[in-house]
This record gives C-alpha cells, structure tokens and sequence, in this order.
C-alpha cells in the first residue's frame, strides 16, 4: 500500500465513525461538532481524488458557514444539556430497517458492477479547468444558482424578523 | 489492480453508509436541527459521488471534464441556502412555540 492509500482508508474510518455519531449520541451538540469532523473527512475525499478546489469550498463553506449556523441555532434554541432527544429504542426500529434495506441494495449493485477504471488516474489541480466551465458551458446555471442564493437569503431574513405589523405600529406611534 | 486510492467502489460504499446514516438521524431525531444535520450528510454523500466518478475518465481525454465537481459546487451552494432558510424556520417557531419539536409544529394541519 502506498501512502495515499492509507491516508484514504483512515479518512474512510473516520467519516464512517463520526457520520455514525451524528446518527446516534443522543445530545445534539455532540453530534453537531461530529458533523464538522464528517465534513472534513469529506474535504480530505476531496484532496485524495485531486480536486482541491473543492476541497477548499468545502472546509471554508461546510465548516465555516454551515456549522456555525447549526451550532448558533443549538445555542439559540434551547438549553443544550437539555436538548437531548428521546432515545427510546421502538423510534430507532422503522429507520434503521427502512436504510438498512437501502444500504444493501447500494451494496449490492456497487459490488456487482464492473467498472472500467483507469489504472493511474490524473490528479491534476482542477481550479483552472472549473472555472473555465464556470463562465463558458456553465455560465447560465451559474447565474442562476447565485439568484437562487440571493433570493434564497432574502427570504430567509424576511422568515426570521419579528412579525412586520409590530413594527409598522411601532414607527407610527413614534412619529406621531 | 489499483490501489485503495484509486478504487471507485470504495468511495460509493463509504458515501452509501454516509447516506443512510444521514436517513437515520433525518428519521429518528426528536429535534428539528438533528434532522437537518441528517439531510447535510445526505446531501454530502451525493456530492462525494458526483466527485468519485471522476476516477472513470480516461487518461486518453485531451482536456478532462469538470462537470462532477461543478454538480458538488452547486451542491454545497443549495446546502447553503438550505442552511440559511432552516435556521430562520427554527428561530421562527422557537419564537412562536418555545420548543422546535418537529412534532409540535402542527399549527398549519387542517
């Protein structure tokens, strides 16, 4: 085995691990923080299979962004030694038999499938070639996913201030 | 025979477990914000794929194509948003409701 291959089989273990305790710990500020380490497995995927900037996206977005929106809604919501969920075991049975049954169907369609790989494939940076594709081929979904986000975050700061009449009332009542 | 580095299947039966690990925690949990944990691991197991098939192209291949990286981008800009709107949802019922049981916002049930 060469390096690359043992740094790709611990990040493996590890995404199984933590992705296995963002499933099951029962306090959601645990399976919270080990949700930032499923997504820098995830990053490190990314490095093994050569797309760096990707894998740049992926920590400064998922673990810079995301995360802190999922840990300021925990710190926000409820009391976090509190919010734990109950774990009775019946609520655990339906999903675990439900994706158990789609884990081996993956499965068995992964094994049975012969594909035909390269035997040494290029790992060349990708920075280039995807923004090439960004402002040429891709330009058009491009556009659209940046007007998706914008309306995206204007509707979610319309969803979150308080109730808009109040405040209507309240800047009336000041101006008089 | 390639390496583990280079094995496809490898990176699909490790984002398969991630999948439907992220259905159990979107199934099971008592709590709004484990449920979206679930489906950010779902939606990271999807763009992990969509980047592992790049392992079939071709060396021959003059200049490679970079269409599963930028399916992966897109991706995590929707994970994104997604982020941005359930957190607003939440603050929202918290203020309504003081719980943000998934269970308890029945509000709109007719």
């Amino acid at each position: 085995m060469k390096l690359i291959d043992i740094f790709t089989l611990l990040i493996g273990i590890s995404t199984v691990l933590t992705s296995s305790i963002v499933a099951f710990h029962p306090n959601i500020l645990y399976a919270a923080i080990s949700l930032t380490f499923t997504l820098i497995s995830v990053a490190g995927f990314y490095v093994v299979l050569g797309a760096d900037f990707l894998a740049a996206v992926q920590l400064i977005i998922y673990v810079g962004g995301i995360i802190v929106v999922i840990l300021f809604a925990i710190m926000m919501s409820e009391n976090i030694y509190r919010a734990r969920f109950l774990d009775q075991a019946r609520k655990y049975l339906a999903p675990i038999v439900f994706s158990t049954a789609i884990f081996w169907v993956l499965f068995k369609l992964i094994s049975k499938t012969q594909f035909s790989l390269v035997a040494d494939p290029v790992r060349v940076p990708i920075s280039e070639s995807v923004g090439v594709a960004l402002t040429t081929l891709y330009a058009l979904p491009f556009e659209y996913i940046a007007l998706f986000l914008l309306v995206g975050l204007v509707g979610a700061v319309i969803v979150a201030r308080p109730d808009y009449k109040e405040i209507h009332y309240k800047d009336e009542g000041s101006s008089k | 025979m390639s390496g583990l580095a280079n094995n496809l299947s490898f990176y699909l039966v490790v984002s398969a477990i991630m999948f439907v690990f992220g259905i159990v925690a979107a199934l099971s949990r008592k709590n709004t914000i484990g449920i979206f944990m679930g489906v950010e691991l779902i939606l990271n197991a999807a763009a992990l794929n969509f980047v592992a098939v790049k392992l079939l192209q071709t060396k021959a291949a003059a200049s490679p194509t970079q269409d599963g990286a930028i399916f992966s981008l897109f991706i995590i800009v929707m994970a994104a948003i997604e982020a941005a709107v359930a957190l607003a949802i939440v603050l929202r019922v918290f203020g309504v409701k003081r719980s943000i049981d998934p269970d308890g916002m029945a509000r709109l049930r007719g």
